[in-house]
């Protein structure tokens, strides 16, 4: 265990893939403590949450009433008032590469990367660059077992919006790994479950070197049939390649993990069986096998929840670090009215028309996403790690590319921060920029206080100032 | 020495530059009159016209140029209140223009090109059917994998929209697992997969490799090489040499054949130094197996490709009839007309309000799906004509789904093909997955329905809305004092909103009999009598969906070219471009010809150039 202390998270790949005894992915447990005697809390992993909600908000109850530190919670970001002092909520920000194109598809598909999506009904689908989710997964997630985790509740939309000519792809990925690739969202708790924390226990081993040998097999055939193929063909393949090489990563990760035998301590253990068993009992399904194979269909609220404690619980287990979540595709008909008061679906009451009955209910859905991200909150705060909580060693960002959903208004986008105050960041504030600042300044900040770097991102050259 | 220079002048401009009409005549129009509202930085409508700048680039950017000569033709556009107008020899000028650059893209006046699909990951449907035919495994085990997005006419078969993300390459390894797995639990079915075994005259290498050969030749769809087999057999005699069983050193090397990039892509082998050539056999019995099966070619299919006889004129349609006949190809019901026509998003996307719509239950929405399916299906199978889509005198329900339409005598779980009695309901617009599907949780909507004629039945969509349109209750109970309709006429009394409302909410309105759920109603949700009576620009008047149906049949060329148009698509798996127009217009012509036959048409597309030959160049 000696390596624990010379911190072997931080050891380059090539050696902890080789490493006897390595102990990769470990979570830092106030059990280890003793052991971690040279560290301090600032030598804790920093994890990045991306939350997306659709579809804009009813603008004139989003704005916290006075800035700085003395800021007043504004009616839907009311269910925050417990977290004042963990946030950062920022005002004027917006992603000027997303002033172009369509409503919704060009704000959705570029809102982590800064760039503009081609428009395009099928063929050449490109982002412009790639999600700053990504730019972390390859800057401090391949110390994790998954560099990140891509979770949602809605099914990718296919077809095409005729109205527009976008794919409606498009609406239903944030995540880009590469400006050519888009990330799915994992919709399935049970899939995203297993593949965060199944246990490979048994037989694990001699199973992952016989999968490693059949992927060596299709990395060496691949690269044989890609040499003959035009470019197009050869960059799908290319894609093919990559991911391989990242399973097989992967295997090797939990490989290692194994080796150190699973260490995961009682704590996190016993919260993994909890959110089994109420994975289990939501999707309602008589077996495993039919959880997996199954469309998610139950409780929006209790899917959210579910996929919220996913995360959290990937973070506390350090699984991975980087995770973004989307609440529900744009343009989604989503029907809200299991919640009191609203009759209708969430894209068509963001088309309020400024219609009084229309914006309460537009108020409601934006109120009840923000409920849901306190519920988060809530979860990381009661998990003791270093010094602080979770929270503290995270930052978890709360947002959406439009503003007035009714138009489609890209400017001064609605964006929250919480956490990460271990991390360097200097919450408890509203703070009000100049109309125009680039969003893409909050995530080259975000990228920096997590430990990566981006001294150019979309529109911006540096990071936000006062926020660290 | 002034003609010299001009001379060289000339040779110096690329050669589609110097006759070009359009540009010299059109171009300098469309750049005075139109780029500012529907150029670069802005598109009103949509609509935009700066790549517009030579013949060349007309045709590739065809998609508004027929709305452009009829608006710029009519007086429609630019707008009376634009300063600056053009006269009107110069709008006959462009118009005249335009016409014969769609009188070009109609004939095929122009070099003509196949066309080129990027290699194409098998989708989710497509692997599921392709592992239930490779060795037997029916448990869909492709479930769980992320669905797939679409790309070009809307089908999910397009290469360029079909990723490879390392959360699916998990799902493929965990998937090849499970499903060599269940062939090793089962001792009859793993005796049939390996079919050869080592015995005194056999080393265990060679039996192997008759096992991996045949394997690796369905797996991949064509003849395999030497160089494929060498790493496959290697690394069974690792797994034989390290101590394991026979059987047990095969099952690696038969999972990588799950993963295999020649399992899981559809590649297509370029042609060095040619332009553009015939597909060979093999990749010829893999286009059409899935186009017509969504699945991989059979035995009988390979044999012929590798005897070369399969491309041969008169097997080829012998082969493709064969194929419409067997079981399998109801795949094209499922998954073209339920991706064209919307239907597939009953299964899952329509959610009826359950409270307000208590017989809409997960059986009735089941029968929904299963009655549009079985009914294209049928369509295929007996040949029927095309303009059964659009009125038919029979439709497919059982008990449940004919108690929902009213229809009386039908027993039984089971869809069975009915006469109608009601010349409303039949034809795919009357289908009450259609109706649902195309209705909002608490109400119908008169604008989406007629959205769907026009863009998904005629292909020929409005332009978006504006972003400040606003939408309408989504409730139609009770909205002070005035019906729902009135409430719709009230919002499109907007200048900005009328112009394309007044073409798409009569469709709509005709349909109004029909509820959310497809039931007819003759009242509407406030008890008020159902107001159907619709007028569209021109004057021309309906009130039912029959009458609409006869009004959408009377002149049906704009829904035979789109019928022809997404079944092309979805079987070349690829965007349709420019170069494809003259394709269509001969299918149509086909279709035609032989009393608009559905499997003409299938065959017509079978039989096409750019379904038989691939290019170099896009």
């Amino acid at each position: 265990m000696a390596n624990i202390q010379t911190q072997n998270w931080l050891l380059p790949r090539r050696s902890f893939l080789r490493g006897a005894g390595a102990t990769l992915a470990l979570p830092f447990l106030d059990a280890m403590r003793p052991l971690m005697a040279a560290s301090t809390s600032s030598s804790l992993p920093v994890r990045l949450a991306l939350l997306y909600m659709p579809n804009g908000v009813r603008q004139d109850r989003w704005t916290p009433a006075g800035d700085g530190s003395g800021f007043k919670l504004s009616p839907i970001l009311s269910p925050l008032e417990k977290h004042r002092q963990d946030l950062l909520i920022l005002t004027g920000l917006q992603n000027k590469a997303s002033f172009s194109g369509d409503g919704h598809y060009v704000k959705t598909g570029g809102w982590l990367t800064g760039t503009t999506i081609t428009k395009t009904t099928g063929s050449d689908i490109a982002a412009g660059g790639v999600s700053m989710d990504q730019l972390a997964a390859q800057q401090i997630g391949q110390r994790t077992k998954l560099p990140s985790l891509e979770l949602g509740t809605e099914a990718v939309a296919t077809g095409i919006d005729t109205n527009v000519n976008y794919t409606r792809l498009y609406a239903s990925h944030i995540s880009w790994k590469t400006s050519t690739v888009p990330l799915p969202c994992e919709i399935n708790p049970r899939v995203a479950f297993d593949r965060l924390f199944r246990t490979r226990s048994k037989g694990g081993e001699k199973q992952a070197t016989d999968d490693k040998s059949v992927l060596d097999l299709i990395l060496v055939d691949t690269k044989r049939l890609q040499s003959k193929l035009g470019d197009a063909d050869k960059n799908k393949l290319e894609q093919y390649l990559e991911s391989v090489r990242e399973v097989e990563r992967r295997i090797e990760a939990e490989a290692n993990l194994l080796g150190a035998g699973e260490n995961l301590p009682p704590e996190i253990l016993k919260q993994m069986d909890a959110l089994d068993k109420r994975i289990s009992k939501a999707m309602g399904k008589a077996s495993r096998e039919e959880e997996l194979n199954s469309m998610p269909r139950f409780d929006h609220g209790e899917h959210c929840r579910i996929m919220m404690d996913l995360m959290v619980l990937a973070f506390w287990s350090d699984s991975t670090r980087v995770s973004s979540f989307m609440f529900g595709n744009d343009v989604t008909g989503r029907n809200f009215s299991f919640l009191e008061g609203v009759n209708g679906g969430h894209h068509d009451l963001s088309h309020h028309s400024n219609n009084g009955s229309k914006l309460d209910q537009y108020e409601k859905i934006n109120r009840w996403h923000v409920e849901q991200y306190a519920y988060m909150l809530d979860r990381m705060k009661g998990i003791k790690e270093g010094e602080g909580n979770l929270l503290d060693n995270s930052m978890v960002a709360f947002g959406s590319p439009i503003r007035d959903g009714n138009s489609h208004d890209p400017k001064n986008v609605p964006i929250v921060v919480a956490g990460g105050g271990k991390a360097g960041l200097k919450t408890g504030k509203h703070i009000v920029y100049e109309p125009g600042t680039p969003l893409c300044s909050l995530w080259i900040s975000m990228l920096e206080t997590a430990g990566g770097k981006a001294s150019n991102f979309g529109d911006a050259t540096d990071g936000l100032r006062g926020i660290s | 020495m002034k003609q010299f220079v001009i001379f060289v002048a000339l040779f110096a401009l690329p050669l589609v530059g110097w006759s070009d009409d359009f540009a010299n005549k059109a171009t300098p129009l469309l750049s005075k009159y139109c780029c500012e509202c529907h150029g670069e930085k802005t598109q009103k409508g949509g609509v935009e016209v700066h790549q517009l700048n030579s013949a060349d680039a007309a045709l590739r950017h065809h998609r508004f140029l027929e709305n452009i000569a009829k608006q710029v033709e009519s007086g429609d556009m630019p707008p009376d209140d634009e300063d600056l107008l053009p006269t009107d020899a110069e709008r006959k000028l462009l118009a005249d223009e335009i016409k014969s650059t769609l009188k070009k893209l109609e004939t095929g006046d122009f070099p003509r090109n196949p066309g080129r699909a990027t290699v194409r990951r098998l989708n989710r449907n497509e692997y599921n059917n392709t592992v239930r035919d490779l060795f037997g495994v029916d448990f869909l085990p492709g479930r769980d994998f992320p669905s797939d997005g679409a790309g070009g006419e809307g089908f999910d078969n397009v290469g360029d929209a079909l990723f490879v993300q390392p959360s699916l390459t998990e799902k493929y390894l965990a998937a090849s697992k499970k499903i060599i797995g269940s062939i090793y639990d089962d001792p009859q079915r793993l005796a049939s997969v390996i079919f050869a075994k080592p015995n005194e005259k056999m080393p265990p290498d060679k039996a192997a490799r008759t096992v991996l050969l045949t394997h690796a030749s369905l797996a991949f769809r064509r003849r395999v090489t030497d160089e494929d087999l060498a790493p496959l057999l290697a690394l069974f005699g690792k797994k034989l040499a390290a101590g394991a069983s026979y059987e047990e050193a095969l099952r690696p090397s038969l999972q990588s054949l799950l993963l295999h990039p020649s399992f899981l892509f559809r590649i297509e082998a370029d042609q060095p130094g040619r332009s553009e050539w015939k597909v060979d056999d093999f990749e010829l019995a893999t286009r059409l197996s899935y186009f017509l099966w969504a699945s991989m070619p059979d035995r009988r299919l390979l044999k012929l490709a590798d005897e070369g006889k399969l491309s041969a004129p008169a097997t080829l349609r012998t082969e493709a009839l064969r194929m419409i006949n067997d079981p399998r190809s109801e795949t094209l019901s499922r998954h073209f007309a339920g991706q064209w026509l919307g239907f597939e998003d009953v299964r899952d996307i329509a959610q009826p309000d359950a409270k307000r719509f208590p017989t809409f239950t997960q059986s009735l929405r089941v029968s929904m799906y299963r009655e549009s399916v079985e009914f294209f299906n049928y369509l295929v199978r007996a040949n029927r004509p095309a303009r059964e889509l659009i009125q038919s005198d029979y439709t497919f329900v059982n008990a449940e789904l004919a108690q929902h339409y009213g229809i009386a005598g039908v027993e039984g779980t089971q869809l069975q093909r009915i006469a109608l009695a009601d010349a409303n309901r039949g034809g795919v617009i009357g289908q009450a997955a259609i109706l649902t599907a195309t209705s909002m949780p608490l109400r119908t909507s008169p604008v989406k329905r007629g959205k769907w004629i026009l863009d998904t039945l005629l292909g020929t969509p409005p332009p978006p809305p504006p972003p400040d349109a606003g939408v309408l209750p989504g409730d139609d109970k009770s909205t002070a004092g005035l019906s729902f309709r009135e409430t719709l006429e009230v919002h499109r009394t907007k200048a900005s909103c009328a112009g394309c409302h007044e073409k798409i909410d009569p469709l709509g309105f005709g349909l109004e009999n029909f509820d959310a759920i497809g039931r007819w109603r003759t009242k509407d949700a406030n008890g008020k009598p159902v107001d159907s009576l619709a007028t569209l620009p021109g004057d021309i008047t309906f009130s039912s969906p029959k009458e609409l149906k006869d009004l959408l049949l009377s002149s049906d060329e704009l829904f035979m070219r789109n019928l022809a148009r997404k079944m092309l698509a979805y079987a070349l798996g690829r965007p349709l471009e420019y170069y494809d127009e003259p394709v269509v217009t001969d299918l149509v012509a086909k279709l035609r010809k032989d009393n608009l036959k559905m499997q003409t048409l299938i065959l017509s597309i079978i039989e096409s150039p750019p379904f038989q030959n691939r290019s170099a160049k896009r």
